[in-house]
């Protein structure tokens, strides 16, 4: 018997939706579309709880459509709320930046390109709470990735990679399903990446910690170079055009034919940038230098 | 599609082809069909059996399965079963109102959830042995269960046709029981007993109902013969079997059923079982509903409706804008209530708190609920004040469960905000982990 499930929401760090890639479609037109993240979540509604640090309005002052940016310790979630959300979009307006909020919502995603999947939240509620809130979830979102960390690690030792298996072992079918598709569609190697993610995230928590940016990862300084030489692009290409920011397929071409790095080097570069607040999304899909 | 995707379809073919041509050929020309001139897979494979001199219809007769046979993944199937329940659903679809109907099949090698989509001119009863062509398989939590769609065939059959399930009687824990199963033993402490009297065309007859508990939950159930049964007994029913009740499995045992009684430490003490059900949403989905559960989540939303509401005196609906959906313009009576979503993680259900808990959440009582909201001219602070106290924070809610075709719910009797020493928690998983 089939009946209408309401969607989990996951407990997810921006950085592991973010470097998401896949999404399925259901069987038929009734049935929801997910995204598959490399550690197997099957998403269709995030909870998040971090702190807000951009706000504005792209839409009309009639018709506002508002953007934000929610910081958690390993990255950014882009929300969005329209007139199909008022009262996210109504806290939204309401709320002035840097602030802890709770953002709960449907992903939606944009494919400038085949290998290209930028992820944004749909915010259905959006509203501030403490620090101790964000704490606690940073818990929680910490206790889900390793779930999916050690059932990656089982999935791994299989030689074909069984559902049925997944759950004996104690796995919610849910995510057994993910864990499969995840690792039939990414390189189930790097896992190591997000334990040392996991690590800085919860230390983050811990006072002894306040004050070190865990945000940086040590790999990251000796790219400093370049970084720059990223940036160096972006600004002569937003020389040459009118629009507010250039297309993300536009960069990443510039900058591949020139520094001969891989995709994920780039996607890598391109996250870090905003991570730091170097770079801005003026609209999905567009990126611009923040100064 | 790739290789592994086609094989079952490949074998369709060679099937329906009776095995004249080749797999590689067959493989070849599927992937033409398929990837140069985008046939939808059913349109080519019935295409390629034609073209092979074969009877496109050889394409849905199979071999007969066994329910225990079925994967789950079955585009056609033809099993011969017993319908051992069956209950009817409206459903929407595409804005029109249909009725299915769904229920358990069983052979002489176990049992299967199915579901009717298309309401056939057959009347079908619960007991009809059944014959099913062309019907198909998918899975949900893992479970194959069939479906019978509109390019399916059903006949009746004589009852002697499918050999009854004669399984050894099978021993389950409370948490594992489901709907549909039979022949069960089940061993639990009686928490809490009631003698119901009714009328049966051979008189008066009693039903004894009441809640038994394991260590790993509980579960409502109907004796239907006079067992002498008393409560805090520890027993064991030898052939019982499983209804549910809006979600929520039942276990009934009547007089072919064997009651024993044992030691009193066979099973935990009831106050040791009464905090015995922590379970995820997830477990609670699968299993369809449970008593006195207990769930570890968040609030993730407080719908409209909840706070101060008025409530018609005639029909306790509640009240829009002065006007009861019914009765019209009423004075509605002020209650307090709340409908928020329960999401632990592992999935999300609809909570209900009565006025009761709700006053305990608010530290107020509804007179005062009352009073702030004339003083500030706004009955809907109540609400916001529940999501200020309520949202993004770890609770601890205990209640019964139910599910229907909306989702789950749960009725709350208890509410607890849980206190959690993050730091301590971020330090015991770092150690774990030593990342
Ligand atoms: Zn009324």
């Amino acid at each position: 018997m089939s009946m209408m499930r309401r969607e989990v929401a996951w407990r997810i760090f921006a950085d592991e939706l973010n470097n998401s890639s896949l999404e399925t479609s259901g069987d038929d037109e009734r049935s929801p579309s997910y995204i598959i993240s490399p550690l197997g979540a099957k998403v269709n509604r995030v909870y998040a709880v971090g702190v807000l640090t951009e706000v504005d309005n792209r839409g009309t002052p009639e018709e506002p459509l508002w953007h934000g940016r929610v910081s958690d310790p390993t990255g950014t979630f882009f929300i969005s709320a329209g007139r199909y959300q008022p009262e996210a979009a109504t806290a939204l307006s309401n709320i002035e930046p840097p602030k802890f909020v709770t953002v709960v919502g449907k992903t939606s995603t944009y494919r400038p390109d085949d290998d290209t999947m930028l992820i944004s939240i749909r915010a259905e509620l959006v509203k501030e709470v403490t620090e101790e809130q964000r704490d606690y979830w940073i818990l929680e979102a910490a206790r889900g990735l390793k779930t999916r960390l050690e059932a990656m690690a089982e999935a791994s030792k299989m030689e074909e990679v069984s559902v049925r298996e997944l759950t004996a072992l104690g796995y919610d079918p849910t995510l057994a399903e993910g864990i499969k598709k995840a690792a039939e569609h990414y390189q189930t190697h790097g896992l190591e990446r997000y334990w040392s993610m996991m690590g800085d995230a919860l230390r983050y928590v811990l006072p002894e910690y306040e004050q070190a940016d865990t945000f940086d990862r040590p790999a990251e300084a000796a790219d400093e170079g370049l970084t720059d030489r990223v940036l160096d692009v972006i600004r002569e290409l937003e020389e040459e055009t009118d629009e507010d920011g250039v297309s993300y397929e536009t960069v990443r071409d510039a900058v591949i034919t020139r520094e001969g790095i891989s995709m994920s080097e780039f996607d890598e570069i391109i996250s870090r940038l905003r991570r730091h607040g170097k770079l801005l999304e003026p609209a999905l899909g567009q990126i611009k230098s923040a100064y | 599609m790739n290789e592994k995707e086609l094989a079952p379809h490949i074998e369709d073919i060679n099937r329906a082809l009776k095995g004249k041509v080749n797999s590689e050929q067959i493989e070849e020309e599927l992937q033409k069909f398929r990837s140069e001139y985008r046939i939808s897979l059913g349109d080519a494979k019935r295409a390629i059996v034609k073209k092979f001199g074969g009877d496109p219809l050889e394409l849905y007769l199979n071999p007969e399965k066994k329910i225990n046979e079925i994967r789950g993944d079955e585009r056609s199937l033809d099993i011969k079963a017993r319908i051992l329940s069956l209950q009817d659903k409206e459903i929407e679809i595409e804005g029109k109102p249909k009725t299915i109907f769904y229920g358990i099949l069983g052979d002489d090698t176990g049992t299967v959830p199915f579901t009717l989509w298309e309401a056939k001119s057959l009347d079908l009863e619960k007991g009809d042995t059944v014959h099913l062509k062309n019907a198909y398989a998918n899975t949900w939590n893992d479970q194959p269960q069939v479906n019978v769609g509109s390019m399916a065939g059903i006949c009746i059959l004589d009852d002697h046709e499918v050999p009854p399930f004669e399984r050894e009687p099978q021993q389950c824990m409370v948490k594992d029981i489901r709907e549909g199963m039979r022949n069960l033993v089940v061993t639990g402490r009686i928490l809490s007993l009631e003698k119901k009297s009714f009328q049966t065309d051979d008189g008066e007859k009693d039903l004894f109902s009441g809640v038994l508990g394991d260590e790993s939950g509980k579960i409502q159930f109907s004796a239907w013969h006079d067992f002498r049964l008393e409560t805090q007994q520890v027993i064991r029913v030898t052939g019982g079997y499983v209804r549910s009740w809006r979600g929520i499995p039942q276990l009934n045992f009547d007089d072919s059923a064997e009651v024993e009684t044992l030691d009193d430490s066979e099973i935990p003490s009831s106050d040791v079982l009464k905090d015995s059900s922590n379970m995820t949403i997830s477990q609670l989905a699968r299993r369809g509903g449970a008593v006195d559960a207990i769930v570890d989540a968040v609030v993730i939303d407080i719908k409209t409706g909840s706070g101060l509401i008025f409530r018609c005196p005639e029909c306790n609906r509640v009240v829009q804008k002065g006007a009861c959906r019914i009765h019209g313009k009423v004075d509605g009576e002020a209650d307090l209530r709340v409908k928020g979503i329960l999401d632990d993680g592992t999935g999300a259900l609809t909570m209900i708190m009565t006025r009761e808990l709700t006053e305990e959440v608010l530290g107020y009582d509804l007179d005062r609920a009352k009073e702030l909201a004339r003083d500030r001219m706004d009955q809907d602070i109540i609400k916001d004040e529940l999501e200020e106290l309520m949202i993004a924070q770890p609770m601890r809610i205990r209640g019964n469960v139910t599910s229907d075709e909306y989702g789950l719910m749960l009725v709350a009797t208890e509410v607890k905000f849980k206190r959690i020493d993050v730091e301590a928690e971020a330090r015991r998983l770092l150690d774990e982990v030593s990342v």
